[in-house]
């Protein structure tokens, strides 16, 4: 297959992503297994008329969006010498093609030229052929590819400005925003207080859309990818307020848009840069769903 | 009634005195004995359709038919012939004498070589493959610890969570290139001919 693919899912994986949601219920559902369904009524309801009574965590949504990698990574030293011996091993089994062919006839054909008994009557029928030789053939194809200017893989300068999308095009990365956390400035996944009436999933699409710069994102499902709980340090704890919980979604980059403005605090990271930057019980908990795969 | 009548004269009495009561008689009598051409046209059992066929025939029809669908059905019974997978033929280019390559034998050093360099590698691609698995397993957990906490804070949001999300699929991604995108880059525009055979059964 070419490099650039593109992936089609078709309907039938839908049903798989509901049964892969399911199981998460189910899993759930087997502690409350000796509970008769009348009782499970009776849950329901209280869970309705606790809802009404506020929960002492507050509810907040961030969204982990992450830039798939635009370019193939660089081969490893193992990866590049087993790589060049297959190359060499296919190159051994494998038949002569009709360019090559072609080659050594023309080779031979030469050898014959430069031959003392070179009869020219006997290669009239071949005239035609002698126009173009297989070597000119090569080199005009590389006159060609030499002409053609691909976009540099690497670029240092990019690759050192935190904030740009282009940099460390090779590996995937995640969007880290500054944000005032009571009276903290802190580097966090970009989030959102929970309002009455919404997803959660919502709030984190709210999240995102409130950034400066307009970056297009697919969310990947309704359910959270993780969850990290926050609570207030004890002078600040009240009775209704214990702390936050944050639950995270994730979204993939569609389209970056303009690009932003230098001093806006939002900054692009891979996934080993993440620790000069999160606060680490934070990290503990965003590590385990950032795959950097 | 006449015309029996002059019949039945004419076989008993001679002939010249059929003529003169026949002559009495006039047109009804002249036309049983006489049928001049003219005639013909008019009377009533001639002008109707011939009846050519009769009672079996549309039943010896509708056999004919029957044979002939029921001999159709059996020519169709004939599996259709099976499109060949071209992939599974080697094409008689490749049987050719002149194609081999001139093998060059490898030294010892380079079997040694390239057995470790496999045996290399296989260790290498079993260690990403575990790091690959125990990376998915941890995003699973945290999946599932969010969906329990979910369901600890809030019922309503829960469900919310758990269904499916049908705006998602198809979802297409641009996978990685070796080199990244041109901006403004002008294709070349390509002309190709599509050689591909297409089979019908």
């Amino acid at each position: 297959m070419a490099a650039p693919c593109g992936r089609m899912a078709s309907r039938s994986v839908i049903q798989f992503f509901c049964t892969f949601s399911r199981p998460k219920s189910r899993n759930v559902g087997f502690r409350q297994f000796g509970i008769s369904s009348a009782c499970r009524v009776t849950l329901k309801t209280k869970s309705v008329s606790e809802t009404a009574s506020p929960s002492p965590y507050g509810l907040a949504a961030a969204v982990y969006l992450q830039r798939l990698p635009v370019i193939s990574a660089d081969c490893s030293p193992i990866e590049q010498s087993f790589k060049d011996m297959m190359h060499q091993i296919e190159l051994e089994k494998s038949l002569l093609s009709d360019h090559e062919l072609r080659l050594i006839e023309d080779a031979e054909r030469l050898k014959r030229k430069q031959a003392d008994d070179y009869d020219s009557d006997e290669e009239d029928s071949h005239m035609d052929q002698d126009i173009v030789l297989t070597q000119d053939l090569e080199d005009s194809w590389e006159q060609k590819f030499r002409s053609f200017q691909p976009a540099p893989r690497v670029r240092d300068d990019v690759d050192k400005d935190m904030s740009s999308v282009q940099r460390c095009l090779a590996d995937s990365l995640v969007l880290v925003s500054e944000q005032t956390v009571g009276d903290q400035k802190l580097w966090l996944l970009p989030q959102m207080q929970w309002q009455e009436g919404e997803t959660l999933r919502q709030t984190a699409e709210r999240a995102l859309a409130s950034l400066p710069v307009g970056l297009k994102a697919t969310f990947l499902g309704n359910a959270p990818c993780g969850v990290y709980t926050y609570k207030l340090p004890k002078p600040l704890r009240t009775e209704s307020s214990l702390g936050t919980k944050v639950f995270f979604f994730k979204a993939i980059l569609s389209d970056s848009g303009p690009s932003a403005p230098p001093n806006s605090a939002l900054l692009w990271l891979k996934k080993s840069e993440l620790q000069g930057y999160l606060k680490p019980a934070y990290l503990m908990k965003v590590e385990r769903f950032i795959l950097d795969l | 009634m006449s015309l029996a009548f002059s019949r039945c004269i004419c076989r008993v009495l001679p002939q010249h005195i059929v003529q003169r009561s026949s002559l009495a008689e006039g047109h009804a009598a002249r036309t049983a004995l006489y049928v001049p051409a003219m005639t013909l046209r008019t009377t009533a059992p001639l002008r109707a359709e011939p009846k050519k066929k009769k009672k079996v025939d549309p039943k010896r029809e509708q056999m004919m038919r029957e044979r002939l669908k029921k001999k159709l059905k059996k020519l169709e019974k004939v599996p259709p012939e099976l499109i060949p997978i071209e992939d599974f033929i080697t094409p008689t280019k490749c049987l050719d004498e002149e194609r081999t390559r001139p093998i060059s034998a490898i030294s010892f050093e380079e079997s040694e070589r390239r057995a470790l360099l496999l045996k290399e590698w296989s260790r290498y691609k079993q260690k990403q493959h575990m790091a690959e698995m125990k990376a998915v397993e941890s995003a699973l957990e945290s999946q599932r610890e969010a969906l329990e906490e979910l369901k600890i804070t809030s019922e309503e949001l829960y469900q919310a969570a758990l269904k499916p999300d049908f705006t998602l699929l198809p979802f297409t991604h641009e996978g990685p290139a070796y080199t990244p995108p041109k901006s403004k880059y002008e294709a070349p525009d390509g002309k190709y001919t599509d050689t591909t055979r297409v089979y019908t059964q």
